[in-house]
Order: C-alpha cells, then sequence, then structure tokens
C-alpha cells in the first residue's frame, strides 16, 4: 500500500512537472529543452557482448580485441547523439479534430514538419494504449496523419500529451518527447433511442415553411466580386489561382418542414439518456432532411437543415450542462 | 521498448534479413580459413530456408527439426577432429549457432542476437590474426553488422548504400573517442590463461643444423623480428643476433644435448632472473639498449645481442646466455633489452660445459683431426692457432656459395675442408668448431641471424629468415667465449653488408622465390614501406600493454598521476563531443517559427520603419485597415500580403503553401522596395 501511495505521489509529482514543462500549445518544436534520451535494454545487451569481449582482450592480451570492445563502447555513446538528431527539430502542429460519439474514437489531424534538408526516420507518434502512427520525413517538408483516441463520455475530450519517440539509427538509444497540443474533440452523447418517448415527441413536430434567407452560410449560391471585409473563408481560391483576382462565394438559406425537439417535454428520466435519446432524433431527422429545431433549457436552437446545423445541434448537445 | 503500452517488438523486413544474411557471410568468411568450411554453407541453406518461409513457400522448422539440426552440427564438429575443450571448438560452437540462428530471424529480437554474436566472431577472427589486413576487414565486419542493427530498425525500407554510409559515418566519428579509450584505459594483467590454438606451423631456424637447412632458410624473405634500438645502432658486422647454442656433433648434423633440447625443460629448471647467470659474467663495455618485436614462429627460441643483461617481457635467461620466451611465439611478441657485447663471459667454465665443448663422435674425419694436431703443435698458443685456421679458409681457394655440392656423410668435414671448399655459413662454422675441439679448445657451434635491414622510414632494423648465420664461439683462458666468424674470412660482405652482396656473382639470393620483391629493386622500396607500416602495427597497435602504456603516458604527460589522467581524459572527451554536435548539426538553431510568421514579423518591421507600428493587441486584419489607411500607395499589397497570411494561418492548404509563401515574399521585397 505505501508503496502504491508513493507512486501516486510520485506519478502526480512527475505530471505537474511535465505540465509545467509542456505548456499547451498549438504547434510545438523538438528540441534540446524537450528531448529524453536514455539507453535502451540493446545497450544493455551490447554492454554485456563488450564484457565478454573484454575478458578476451585481457586474457589474451589482445590489442585490437581491446579496440573492438571500445569501438562498440563508443558506438552506444555516438547513438545518443544521432538518436538525439533523428527528433530534434521536428514540429508538430495541431490541424483539426473531428468530433465523434461516446465510445467511439475521436480523430485527430497532426501535421508532422522537419527542417529543410534534414530527414527524420521512423518516428512514433501516438499515445501509450492507444493509436500509434510511425512516421519517416524523407525528401518530403511535412506529412499529415491522424491519430485515434477512445472517448468515453460526452462533453469536450482533450487528448493527454502525445509520446514522440524514435530508437533510429541504430537502436541503441531511445529519444523520447511529449507534445501537449491542444487537441480538443467535442464527444457527442452516444446516440440512443428510447422508444417510449417517440410518439410524445411527434406531438410537437410542426410544419413551416418560410422564405429563402440571403447571405446566409448553408449552401452555396453563386460568386461575385470580392469586396473588403469579406471573410477569406468565402473566398473563391481556385478563381483567384486562375485569374488573380479576389472573387467571394456567397451562400443562401431557406426554410422549409420544421420539427421542434424539445428537451422539456421528454417523458425520459437522466440527463443522460434525455441527451442520448436527443442526438438519435437529430440523426434521424437529419437522415431524413427535415427542419428541425432544439431546445434545451438555456439554449435555442432555431429550425433549420443541413450538416452545419445537425453539428450545431450534436455540439449543443455534447456541450450541454457546461457551465460558461 | 521503454515506454509502457507502445507496441514492442516487429517482425524484421525482407531488407533486413539479407541485410543480416550479408553480415553474417562477411563476418564468417575470412573465419573458414581457421575453422571447419562447411559451417558457410550451413549459414547459406539455413537463410535460404528462412526465405523460403518467408515467401511462403514452406514452414516454419518445428523444435524437433532444429533439436536435430544442432545434433547433426555438434556432431559434424566433433567429427572435423577439433578437440572438445578448446578454443577452436567454442569458436566453432559460436558459429554453428551463428549459422543456425539465420533459420528463425524472425523477430527484431532475433536479429539482435545475431548481430550481437557476429560483433563476438569478429573478436574471436582477432584471436587467430592479428595483421592489418585482418583489422581492416574487422572493421568492414563492423560496418556491416552495425548496417544490419539499422537496417532492422527501419520500417520502411532504404537503400543498401545509405545504411551502408550511415553506419560507415557512425563508426567513424566513434574512432577518436575509441582512441582515446584504447590509449588511456587501464590494461590488465590475465585473469585466466587459456590455450590458443590446438596446431601451429613452425618457421624460422630450427634446433639443429644439418649443412643446408640455413641454405634452405635462406630462401625466404619472411620477417623474423624487427628491431629499435634506443641510442646509436651498433655496426652492421656487430650485429650477431644470438639464438642458441649447438654442442652435440654426432659426425653430420650439430644439436643440442639431450638435456639441453627441449626448452619446456630448460624452462622448468632454470633462471628466471638474471642473477643466475651474474656470476658467470663480467660486464663491460657500453650497453646497447633495444627493442624486438618477434614474429610468430611457434618456437620458443628468441634471438638477442649476447649477452642480454636486462630483460623486460615474456622471457627467462637461458644457460649459455641466450634467452627463451616463457611461451611458444604465436603471436608477435615484443621484449626489451639491454645488452653489454663486450662482456666476457664464462671465465671459469664449469666442468660439464667444458666437457660438452670438447665432444666430438669417436671417428669419423680423420684428415681433419689430423690437420688440427698439427697445426696446433707449431702454434704458439691457441690465438694463433685460431689465426692459422682463419688464415687457410682466408688464402685457401674456398668460396662461399649457396648452392654446395653434396658431402660424404661419413667424412663430411674432410669433404668440405680438403676436397669441395666450398660451403655456406654452416659449413664453416662446423669445420671450424671441428677443427677447434679436435686440437683440445673448447668451441661451440651458434645460430642466429647476422646483420638485418635498416629500414630509414620506421628507423628500425629488420632482420629476415634469409639473415639466418651460424658462427663459431671458441673459450679462451681468460677472456671466456670469443666469438668466431670463420665465414667473414671468406665471404666479408655477407657480414659487411648482407646475403645478398655475398652471393652477387652467383645470382643465388633468393632463387627459389620466383616472384620476390626483395630481389627487384623498385619493388623493394615498396616491401620496406610496407615492412615499415608492419613495424609500426606491431610496435604501437599490437604491442600497447600495460608497459608500453605506462612509456607512453609518461612521455606524454611527463608525470603519470589519476588526476593527470583525469584531466586530460576529461578534456579530450569534451572536444570530442564538440565536435560530434558541430558535425552533425546539433548546435544550430532550429527556425522555431513557420516561414509565414517569420515574413509577416519582417512585414510588421518594414512598416514599422515607414512609421506604422502595430499594437500588440492588434490582429493582422485592424493593423491592415490602419496601415492602408496611411499609406494608401500600398493598399493593394498589404491587402493581399495580410489575406494571404491569413490564409496561410487559418486555411492552410499544403498543395498550395509553397506557392503562397512565394506570393508573400514577392510582395514583402516589393512593400520593401517602394518609396
Amino acid at each position: 500500500m505505501p508503496i502504491k501511495a508513493l507512486s501516486n505521489v510520485w506519478n502526480f509529482a512527475l505530471n505537474a512537472w511535465l505540465s509545467k514543462r509542456f505548456p499547451d500549445t498549438r504547434e510545438i518544436t523538438l528540441d534540446i529543452q524537450r528531448i529524453f534520451v536514455i539507453p535502451t535494454r540493446l545497450s544493455a545487451a551490447l554492454l554485456f557482448a563488450v564484457l565478454v569481449l573484454g575478458l578476451m582482450a585481457i586474457n589474451f592480451q589482445n590489442s585490437l580485441i581491446y579496440g573492438l570492445s571500445f569501438w562498440l563502447l563508443a558506438l552506444i555513446v555516438i547513438a545518443i547523439f544521432f538518436t538525439y538528431r533523428n527528433l530534434a527539430g521536428l514540429t508538430i502542429r495541431a490541424i483539426q479534430s473531428q468530433p465523434c460519439f461516446a465510445g467511439e474514437k475521436a480523430v485527430f489531424e497532426l501535421e508532422v514538419r522537419c527542417p529543410d534538408n534534414q530527414t527524420k526516420t521512423a518516428i512514433s507518434i501516438g499515445w501509450p494504449f492507444q493509436d500509434v502512427e510511425t512516421v519517416t520525413l524523407r525528401h518530403q517538408h511535412s506529412v499529415h496523419i491522424k491519430l485515434s483516441h477512445s472517448t468515453r463520455q460526452r462533453g469536450r475530450f482533450k487528448a493527454p500529451r502525445l509520446t514522440l519517440f524514435t530508437v533510429y539509427p541504430i537502436g541503441l538509444v531511445v529519444a523520447w518527447s511529449y507534445a501537449a497540443l491542444n487537441l480538443e474533440s467535442i464527444v457527442y452523447p452516444a446516440p440512443r433511442l428510447q422508444d417510449n418517448a417517440d410518439h410524445q415527441q411527434n406531438a410537437d413536430d410542426h410544419a413551416m415553411h418560410g422564405a429563402e434567407s440571403a447571405d446566409g452560410s448553408t449552401d452555396f449560391a453563386g460568386v461575385r466580386d470580392y469586396r473588403s471585409g469579406d471573410s477569406p473563408r468565402k473566398i473563391h481560391w481556385a478563381a483567384y489561382a486562375k485569374t488573380g483576382d479576389l472573387y467571394s462565394k456567397t451562400f443562401v438559406d431557406y426554410a422549409s418542414d420544421e420539427r421542434w425537439l424539445d428537451w422539456d417535454a421528454l417523458p425520459i428520466a437522466g440527463v443522460e439518456a434525455k441527451l442520448s435519446h436527443l442526438c438519435a432524433k437529430v440523426l434521424e431527422y437529419h437522415r431524413l432532411h427535415y427542419q428541425y429545431g432544439l431546445k434545451l433549457p438555456g439554449t435555442l436552437i432555431k429550425p433549420q437543415h443541413g450538416d452545419a446545423h445537425k453539428t450545431t445541434c450534436l455540439t449543443a448537445l455534447a456541450l450541454f450542462g457546461e457551465h460558461r | 521498448m521503454f515506454i509502457k503500452g507502445f507496441p514492442q517488438d516487429k517482425q524484421i523486413s525482407y531488407a533486413g534479413m539479407l541485410w543480416l544474411l550479408a553480415a553474417q557471410l562477411s563476418v564468417m568468411s575470412p573465419l573458414a580459413f581457421y575453422l571447419p568450411v562447411w559451417l558457410i554453407p550451413v549459414l547459406l541453406i539455413s537463410a535460404a530456408w528462412r526465405i523460403r518461409v518467408m515467401k511462403g513457400r514452406t514452414e516454419q522448422p518445428g523444435i524437433v527439426v532444429i533439436g536435430a539440426l544442432g545434433f547433426c552440427g555438434i556432431a559434424g564438429l566433433l567429427a572435423s577432429g577439433i578437440a572438445l575443450v578448446s578454443l577452436d571448438m567454442m569458436a566453432s560452437l559460436l558459429m554453428l549457432g551463428f549459422a543456425y540462428k539465420a533459420i528463425e530471424v524472425i523477430q527484431r529480437r532475433d536479429g539482435i542476437v545475431v548481430v550481437l554474436t557476429g560483433y563476438l566472431l569478429v573478436g574471436v577472427l582477432f584471436l587467430y590474426s592479428q595483421s592489418i589486413l585482418t583489422a581492416m576487414y574487422g572493421v568492414f565486419a563492423m560496418t556491416m553488422l552495425s548496417g544490419a542493427l539499422i537496417a532492422i530498425q527501419q520500417s520502411a525500407q532504404q537503400s543498401i548504400g545509405s545504411n551502408l554510409k550511415l553506419s560507415a559515418i557512425m563508426l567513424l566519428l566513434c574512432l577518436p573517442l575509441m582512441l582515446v579509450l584504447f590509449v588511456f584505459a587501464p590494461r590488465f594483467a590475465p585473469l585466466w590463461t587459456l590455450p590458443l590454438h590446438s596446431n601451429h606451423a613452425r618457421t624460422g631456424i630450427s634446433d639443429q643444423m644439418t649443412p643446408g637447412d640455413i641454405a634452405n632458410l635462406s630462401q625466404s624473405e619472411g620477417l623474423a623480428f624487427s628491431v629499435k634500438f634506443n641510442r646509436a645502432r651498433p655496426d652492421q658486422n656487430q650485429l650477431y643476433w644470438r639464438g642458441m647454442v649447438l654442442n652435440y656433433f654426432d659426425g653430420n648434423t650439430w644439436s643440442q644435448f639431450q638435456e639441453e633440447l627441449d626448452p619446456d625443460v630448460e624452462k622448468k629448471t632454470l633462471q628466471t632472473s638474471f642473477s643466475n647467470i651474474a656470476d658467470r659474467l663480467d660486464k663491460r663495455g657500453e650497453g646497447i639498449e633495444y627493442d624486438i618485436i618477434y614474429e610468430a614462429s611457434g618456437q620458443s627460441w628468441l634471438f638477442a645481442l649476447a649477452p642480454v643483461v636486462s630483460l623486460q617481457g615474456e622471457a627467462l635467461y637461458g644457460r649459455n646466455f641466450n634467452i627463451i620466451a616463457k611461451h611458444d611465439v604465436r603471436e608477435p611478441m615484443m621484449l626489451k633489452l639491454i645488452s653489454y657485447p663486450d662482456s666476457r663471459r664464462d671465465v671459469a667454465l664449469a666442468d660439464m660445459l667444458h666437457q660438452q665443448a670438447l665432444q666430438l663422435p669417436p671417428d669419423g674425419n680423420a684428415a681433419s683431426r689430423e690437420l688440427a694436431v698439427r697445426l696446433f703443435k707449431t702454434s704458439s698458443s691457441p690465438q694463433d692457432f685460431i689465426d692459422s685456421i682463419l688464415n687457410r679458409y682466408r688464402q685457401d681457394a674456398f668460396y662461399y656459395t649457396l648452392r654446395p655440392p653434396l658431402l660424404d656423410p661419413q667424412h663430411s668435414i674432410d669433404d668440405f675442408l680438403l676436397n669441395s671448399k666450398k660451403g655456406f655459413c654452416a659449413h664453416y662454422a662446423g669445420s671450424f668448431v671441428f677443427l677447434m675441439r679436435a686440437a683440445g679448445i673448447p668451441a661451440r657451434v651458434v645460430i642466429g641471424y647476422q646483420g638485418g635491414e635498416w629500414n630509414n622510414n620506421g628507423e628500425f632494423l629488420a632482420v629476415h629468415h634469409y639473415d639466418a648465420h651460424a658462427w663459431a664461439e671458441v673459450l679462451l683462458k681468460n677472456r671466456g667465449w670469443v666469438r668466431i666468424d670463420p665465414t667473414s674470412m671468406v665471404a666479408p660482405q655477407r657480414v659487411e653488408q648482407n646475403l645478398q652482396a655475398a652471393v652477387q656473382e652467383e645470382g643465388s639470393f633468393l632463387e627459389a622465390k620466383i616472384f620476390s620483391m626483395t630481389r627487384n629493386q623498385w619493388l623493394n622500396g615498396v616491401r620496406k614501406q610496407l615492412d615499415s607500416v608492419q613495424y609500426r602495427w606491431r610496435r604501437y597497435v599490437l604491442g600497447y600493454d600495460t608497459r608500453q602504456q605506462a612509456a607512453f603516458l609518461k612521455r606524454l604527460l611527463g608525470e603519470v598521476s589519476v588526476g593527470h589522467i583525469a584531466i586530460v581524459v576529461g578534456t579530450l572527451f569534451t572536444v570530442i563531443i564538440l565536435i560530434w554536435g558541430i558535425v552533425l548539426g546539433l548546435f544550430r538553431k532550429q527556425p522555431r517559427e513557420a516561414i509565414e510568421h517569420r515574413l509577416y514579423r519582417r512585414f510588421c518591421q518594414i512598416l514599422q520603419k515607414k512609421g506604422i507600428k502595430r499594437l500588440p493587441s492588434q490582429t493582422p486584419q485592424q493593423f491592415c485597415r490602419i496601415a492602408t489607411a496611411q499609406l494608401p500607395a500600398f493598399n493593394q499589397d498589404i491587402t493581399k500580403f495580410t489575406e494571404t497570411y491569413s490564409t496561410l494561418c487559418y486555411q492552410p492548404d499544403r498543395v498550395s503553401y509553397q506557392q503562397q509563401i512565394d506570393i508573400m515574399k514577392r510582395l514583402l521585397s516589393k512593400i520593401r522596395k517602394q518609396r
């Protein structure tokens, strides 16, 4: 028991220290302050071989075997430098994350980059007991990788510190580092329909028609000249690349059948069960191309349809109850 | 691996497998010269089996098959006639396991076992040979093994060249550290001794002399030993490298008496320290200090300028003022010696030795005996008698040749002295001693080497087998043993210069060698260079032991103390690590920021020069609005630059990345140049 307690204290202290040393960032470049290096078990095995060779050298008074033993020792030392160099200078950046449903895996997209005219070989990136990806950067500036991490409950999922390590080139030494990237993903509630709640819900569904509302953000409508103040997101880059002039894309929204998903009207006990049910309904309505709105205590999302709307609704469900 | 929760072993790729095989072959090939050759096919078949398994053509062998194979292998080794408890057996077993392992190289771990065993086998190779070539080959094998270690760490396949290059670079960078360790790491005396080789060949002078033996040896241009004089080099004609003393003559062959014959017996019964022979020696004249490196001969006989008064190394003092190695010389061995050639030896000779020095066979060679007695009677003193004999050799038509005619084995001395008069050093020395003994003057034959070849490059004397020589020692009243070389009467060039000069007319020097570097003048220069390299190798590399280390460190540091060495080694380590850091580019500052951020910062600096300072709170868009308002001339460029920057930051697109960076650069230089 005291050992367990001690190890807990140790882990806590280690984590605190690592958090301080590896503050959350969007992008991190590994350098001497962040890279740890330690010989591997292969080094121990090689040391044993050197010991045997040393005995041979002493007993047979053989200079060449002395030389061989010393050379192998030197190899372990230089392996530290080579392995360190293989990891140093590597930059890792969070690109984006894909939301997922609770119990599934959140996927994070990362960019791994190395300085020009360097190569990085066989670098493993990942979380222990989770996804690990091995990256080799050769002649290419950067590479995008996708890592997944399992999730358990809805809400904001913050991925733990990433571990990066390599034993390349010679396996005698491992160099490793941590990257505390701001890897956050929204975890939607696990979709679970509650049978008894279904017909009640339908009673609240209304149908309405609405006019098209210009300058929305849902469906693509056309292209016009760029006006200062337009969001860079709406710039038509393909057109820019061809003509050299800037154009902006325009979008429209429109309304159609409207249904409401109302928290208060659900005859289900338990917050999570309600959220799971609503989540399932959102997915169903989306699949059926309904216009639907969401009423949660403190939140009201007007009826709309489309992918963006679905995401808005699911996010609201995921973050329900989060303190602002 | 080290970190919990990450996958461990990985299978070795096909390329890694081939790498391992190449490394194994390169390690095993040279060992096949010393150990059973059939181990190499065993390796090839094992590897072929593994490759077939990898390609799915056959099954991985089970434990029964592997056990049976192992049994067959060990039976094969025993059948090859290797002694059960010997180094050869240990090395062969290691080789066998190494070869078989190729069948089950599956995981990275197996590959590691192979590579580590390979390193051990390179060490075993050095037990069998320590020549420069072997050392160079060892370096190659190490490069291959390290290359294989690299290859099995790779997940993605890489070219053979790049692996080999990386491995070579790593080993090359290791070299300075290895040398520092080699020079400074303490050396130890053997913890226990092991028999090294079960059989070996003997080379060089044998321990008896039949006329003709030395003539055969004179056809060999191998190196016998090399000598470095600490002070001035003695004259060439004083360089008599004394080996063994032959007292017993059976009418045809000179040899040692039975009790002297076996050096092992002599070692057991005789001197380990100089004090045992000190009272038989009257030390006179100047001492000559020198180091000798003896090449492997497989024998215990050593050669030195007599008498040796001080020796350091694995040797003993023999009873005839010769020196004997403690063990047969199977690897090059170095001694530090001091000799006093002008000393008098055995001024008062023990009876037993006196008797030995007068021994003659009961009959045969009657004419020679009569000649000796007659001449002795007409001589006023033993010295006078010796001079008259030597005069005979000089004035009579004696001829020095490497192609002597065959002599009558019953009366070889008579035949030589009175009929053929053509002979080699062995004939002259043998007949001279015979005449002395016949006249009642104690005398004996000494064999060894005479002269040597001075190597200007290395400043050392190389003594080759063709320098083998035989001469005589005569016991004179009050003077002890006196060296007399009858050959010098007949062929003074032999002693003043060398054998080649002595038989120049005859052209018989190294005639048995069809290709001889020594005979060809130009190649002889090359050979001397090689000799010099080899000498340095022997002396400074192979001979670097506890004693040499102490001497070297003393010369290097002046004073040898732990503190001194620690400071020097510490400094060297620091320097080496700095060099590594520079070579590997570890000190180069890594560009921390992505290029677009650096460009934007530069953009802000340029605008600041034009009078617009960006506040930390301003976003790029806000700053852009302010800047365009104040510098309408730059409106377009500033706007475009800011937009491109924003795009790169918030909507990165790797495809057009470089293109957009180029746009930013172009705009930046435009803004900078424009007034």
